[in-house]
């Protein structure tokens, strides 16, 4: 494995204005999208076939093989068929995809129009998060000047493939970037997820079959295209290869988005790429992708690396690899109160158990944090994290139970020293 | 047939009917909030969870797998699934609550959930005791609560619309109301607002629930969220009495329920019909009560000196055959009416026919654009095609007006109709002809007549109606008239009250019982009065002749439209009837 320290950036290489399209085009721009449309071994299949053995997982959260959902497309019936490119991202802890809406858009054009050539698609949405205004405005000057290149609309580069591509800005709901309700928010109603079956590649948009890619994994497509699967897999950890953009928050010196392969140690990342704790303090937590994931505790750190499978033996997930470094002043009660806050204020109300739970939770662990909670009250945190989990149409529930539970867990002895002495027997 | 098992019971299913559907269909209960079965399933309340599995099918054997004992290997989904959106599929192993912890703890914790934010007042709320929230939390739900804190506060006394109300805290987000006016009654006017736990349907700024069809959205909430404005706070459902009827105002022969307290219709609810009108009706047809309760004609009269004044019943008999006696039967214009049941306009044919009156006529009710394409129809009444497969001769109301205003007529009977007050000819038309008025309500037509006969409404008899479809369906008597005792008609519903009350207690009351008989009735006691033949002792009786004398209406009785909400009347039966 090539160590880190030598690895140059794909996504976001060091090549000054790469997000005006002639300077892109001249380092070797929308070249890959001219292969797989002239060459004539690079039927959709194959390029389908391609990514999936790249092992691409998804950058969204799920970490699903790429490839492997375009596959589930059905085939083409002389119907429309949609991309939506989340860019969403409203995990809190997570801020990745608008370096390359900033730095490198056209890389990800590229990459969706080829996802778009491997499944036949008509239109590409590319969904943005509202408060996104500025990255919105770029990506809409990306797609225009690309329009003008004659690399998306009708016949491009001369081929017979039609592709269209629009920029849809959210309104502020972190759950339209669920992908169900992502594709509800698209079709201008209520962002409510929906009830799968049927899956989106069977009926999404407008009924249609469409796939839901993250903007960060269609981004990888192209250098997938370029250099093969092969060499893909070659970046990283085994099970989750490829070029990862770490955004990195919270108590370090330097905080920012990185990209480096995939599998990092949690820790080098922290010390050698981050520049250590803020104040030389210890670690007390680390939330490793974004708030929904359970956290970390900072004395089990080592040997943890930042991919799906070594996170999942720790206790925790990728998710976006959004990470966010607490130290050793942090108030875990404090902090788990405002991620509940955050998932009450957000859940869509759809479901029972989210709509109410997430509430409970919040009001709970306010009564905790304000010093005025018992110790039976840890007890029915946790059952209400139960009766949440796995009870809903989409994961909002879990995620928002998954922080408290762990944190819980994890970090009791914090929790029980904000409680009163309770005059009951601990449920 | 592919096969399902439902608590270690095996049944057979046909199609893909959704799990929770089917266990309904076989008379098992599970609690749901949001599933209803005319609208899309949007699983959003959690309540109807089971355990689901289906059998590992081994494509090399072509066969089952099956365990050491036999049994098939069944591979459980690993979370609770919502029975509403789950098809069946062969083989399929569902636990319900009844064999499955896992799911009573779900349904339970489900339940703890809603009502965390839901205010706890059933004896104030309006829709306490017909509740699904009420019923289902009684049965399946947690004991107490372990919330300890402020509940959410919404909006309460929202005028939605002119005919609905809103209270906010209540409402459950079950979005029922919100799918029946996106996928039923097509408005689109309600949406759900904020988000979370501040949700609650709400219509667009500015814009008002006016949909005509929008009290349909209060029977489907399942709990009292939404209340009709007419209706909230005036009665308890369990001092009602509730019983089938007819709607009477259009002729689609919409099917509802009668809510009776004390002798009056507290309220007119839809009755599900799949054939006619579903789950559904229209507002306007809810307000029918009205005409049900308020300015009922009790007791004859009689126009004295151009007064009318009240007499007995033996009087007005008298006076109706001393007159038909001085008039040839040629001078006297027999008017039936689409308003009228189908045995009313028979007997009233009969009685007319003996007497040598050959034609009957009617005039139709139609407002050309009232209707739409759904319940509401053009037609204002219920029985046009009841008159036209008797035989009778049509009129529009304007052609009608010149036959009475003929100079040979010297004696018009009126059935149920305001002919009047409708505008088919004017007060003065009448004059100097001798007029029965046979009818329900004071009107115009009943001012202007010689005699005037109370008859009972579709809330008083048994009596059938056919509707725009040529569907033959009958109401039961819902309401007691002076007559008529809830305690002796086998056919008329029992409530509560009537089971337990005396008349010592002090909310039983005779009031509000009109002094009137079925216009069947009146005609055959004039005939024995006379010595006549027509012995009718019942509507049932007089359908069944009906039944053996007019080929449209073979087969017909009370028995099969009751089984069968209502028969269809066979097309190529059916008369053209005569138009003028």
């Amino acid at each position: 494995m090539q160590d880190w320290r030598t690895y140059e950036p794909l996504l976001i290489p060091s090549i000054k204005d790469l997000h005006k399209i002639d300077v892109y085009e001249k380092n070797g721009g929308y070249q890959q999208l001219k292969k797989v449309l002239s060459d004539k071994e690079q039927t959709p299949e194959a390029v389908t076939n391609t990514v999936k053995n790249a092992n691409l997982r998804g950058r969204g959260g799920a970490g699903f093989n790429a490839g492997l959902k375009w596959s589930f497309m059905p085939k083409p019936d002389g119907g429309p068929r949609y991309i939506a490119a989340n860019g969403d991202e409203s995990e809190p802890g997570t801020f990745k995809d608008r370096m390359i809406f900033e730095y490198n858009p056209h890389l990800f054009i590229e990459g969706a129009l080829i996802a778009a050539y491997a499944m036949s698609i008509d239109a590409v949405y590319v969904y943005i998060r509202g408060e996104y205004r500025s990255w919105i405005t770029m990506m809409q000057k990306a797609i225009d000047d690309a329009y003008a290149k004659g690399y998306i609309g009708k016949g491009i580069m001369g081929s017979k493939m039609n592709c269209e591509m629009y920029v849809h800005m959210g309104a502020g709901a972190y759950i339209c970037g669920e992908e169900s309700s992502l594709m509800e928010s698209l079709e201008g109603k209520r962002g409510y997820p929906r009830v799968k079956p049927p899956f989106p590649a069977q009926k999404g948009l407008w009924g249609r079959p469409t796939t839901i890619n993250n903007i960060e994994t269609l981004a990888n497509v192209p250098l997938i295209i370029k250099n093969g699967s092969e060499w893909f897999t070659s970046i990283g950890a085994k099970g989750h290869p490829g070029p990862v953009l770490y955004g990195i928050s919270g108590h370090v010196n330097r905080p920012g988005v990185y990209e480096y392969p995939s599998g990092m140690l949690i820790t080098e990342l922290i010390n050698d790429v981050c520049g250590g704790v803020r104040g030389g303090k210890k670690i007390k937590a680390v939330i490793p992708g974004g708030s929904s994931t359970p956290p970390l505790r900072g004395d089990s750190l080592d040997g943890v690396r930042m991919d799906a499978d070594s996170l999942r033996d720790a206790g925790s997930m990728m998710g976006t690899a959004g990470m966010v470094i607490l130290d050793e002043d942090t108030d875990m009660v404090d902090l788990v109160w405002r991620i509940s806050h955050f998932y009450h204020h957000e859940s869509c109300g759809q479901c029972t158990p989210c709509r109410d739970g997430t509430g409970w939770l919040e009001k709970t662990l306010l009564k905790i944090k304000n010093g005025e909670g018992e110790i039976r009250d840890l007890e029915l945190l946790l059952d209400i994290c139960f009766q949440m989990e796995g009870r809903t149409i989409c994961a909002l529930a879990d995620a928002a139970a998954w922080p408290v539970r762990y944190s819980v867990a994890r970090f009791r002895d914090e929790f029980e020293a904000r409680c009163k002495k309770s005059i009951y027997a601990v449920a | 047939m592919p096969e399902i098992f439902i608590d270690d019971q095996r049944f057979e299913f046909e199609g893909n009917p959704k799990v929770l559907q089917f266990v309904l269909d076989q008379g098992l209960e599970l609690p749901f909030f949001c599933y209803h079965p005319s609208l899309s399933i949007p699983a959003n309340c959690r309540q109807c969870f089971v355990e689901a599995g289906t059998p590992v099918f081994n494509r090399e054997t072509n066969s089952y797998e099956l365990d050491e004992n036999g049994d098939r290997v069944i591979r459980w989904f690993p979370k609770l699934m919502t029975s509403c959106s789950l098809e069946a599929t062969d083989g399929m192993v569902i636990k319900t609550h009844r064999s499955s912890e896992k799911v009573a703890r779900g349904q339970k914790d489900t339940l703890e959930f809603i009502l965390i934010n839901h205010p706890l007042d059933c004896p104030i709320c309006d829709q306490a005791g017909e509740c699904p929230l009420q019923i289902q939390t009684y049965k399946y739900g947690p004991e107490g609560s372990r919330f300890e804190h402020k509940k959410v506060h919404k909006p309460k006394r929202v005028q939605l619309g002119p005919n609905v109300v809103l209270d906010a805290e209540r409402c459950i987000n079950c979005t029922r109301c919100v799918r029946f006016t996106d996928e039923i009654s097509k408005s689109k006017q309600l949406s759900i607002v904020s988000r979370g736990d501040k949700n609650y349907p709400l219509t667009a700024p500015g814009t008002e629930f006016d949909d005509p069809y929008s009290l349909n959205t209060v029977d489907i909430c399942p709990v009292g969220a939404l209340t009709s404005t007419d209706f909230r706070f005036k009665a308890r459902v369990w001092e009602m009495n509730q019983t089938p009827g007819i709607d009477m105002t259009g002729s689609k022969g919409t099917n509802i329920d009668l809510w009776v307290r004390n002798n009056l219709v507290m309220r007119i609810t839809p009755r599900y019909n799949p054939d006619v009108n579903d789950h559904w009706m229209p507002d306007e047809a809810r307000k029918d009560y009205r005409r049900i309760n308020e300015n009922r004609i009790s007791r004859p009269s009689i126009k004295l000196d151009g007064e009318q004044v009240k007499t007995s019943w033996n009087n007005a008999m008298l006076t109706f055959n001393e007159e038909t006696g001085k008039v040839k039967p040629s001078e006297i214009l027999v008017i039936g009416s689409p308003h009228a049941s189908v045995e009313d306009n028979y007997v009233l044919s009969k009685f007319f026919n003996r007497l040598g009156v050959s034609d009957v006529h009617f005039a139709n009710d139609i407002e050309k654009g009232r209707g739409d394409d759904f319940l509401i129809t053009d037609d204002r009444a219920p029985n046009a095609n009841g008159c036209r497969f008797l035989g009778f001769t049509e009129h529009d109301p304007a052609a009608l007006g010149k036959a009475v205003s003929a100079s040979g007529v010297k004696m018009v009977v009126i059935l149920g109709d305001d002919l009047i007050g409708r505008g088919a000819f004017p007060a003065e038309a009448v004059q100097g002809k001798f007029t029965v008025f046979m009818g329900t309500n004071n009107c115009d037509t009943s001012n202007a007549a010689n005699l005037v006969v109370p008859i009972t409404c579709s809330a008083e008899h048994a009596a059938s109606y056919i509707n725009e479809a040529g569907r033959i369906q009958r109401t039961i008597p819902a309401k007691e008239t002076v007559y008529t005792s809830r305690r002796l008609n086998l056919e008329m519903s029992l409530g509560r009250l009537d089971h337990f009350a005396t008349k010592f207690d002090n909310w039983e009351s005779d009031d509000n019982k009109v002094d009137c008989i079925p216009a069947w009735e009146f005609l055959i006691r004039l005939v024995q009065e006379t010595g006549g033949d027509l012995t009718y002792t019942s509507s049932r009786e007089i359908m069944d002749e009906i039944a053996s004398a007019i080929d449209t209406f073979s087969g017909v009785s009370f028995e099969r439209m009751d089984d069968e909400y209502g028969i269809p009347l066979k097309k190529e039966n059916q008369p053209q009837g005569k138009t003028v």
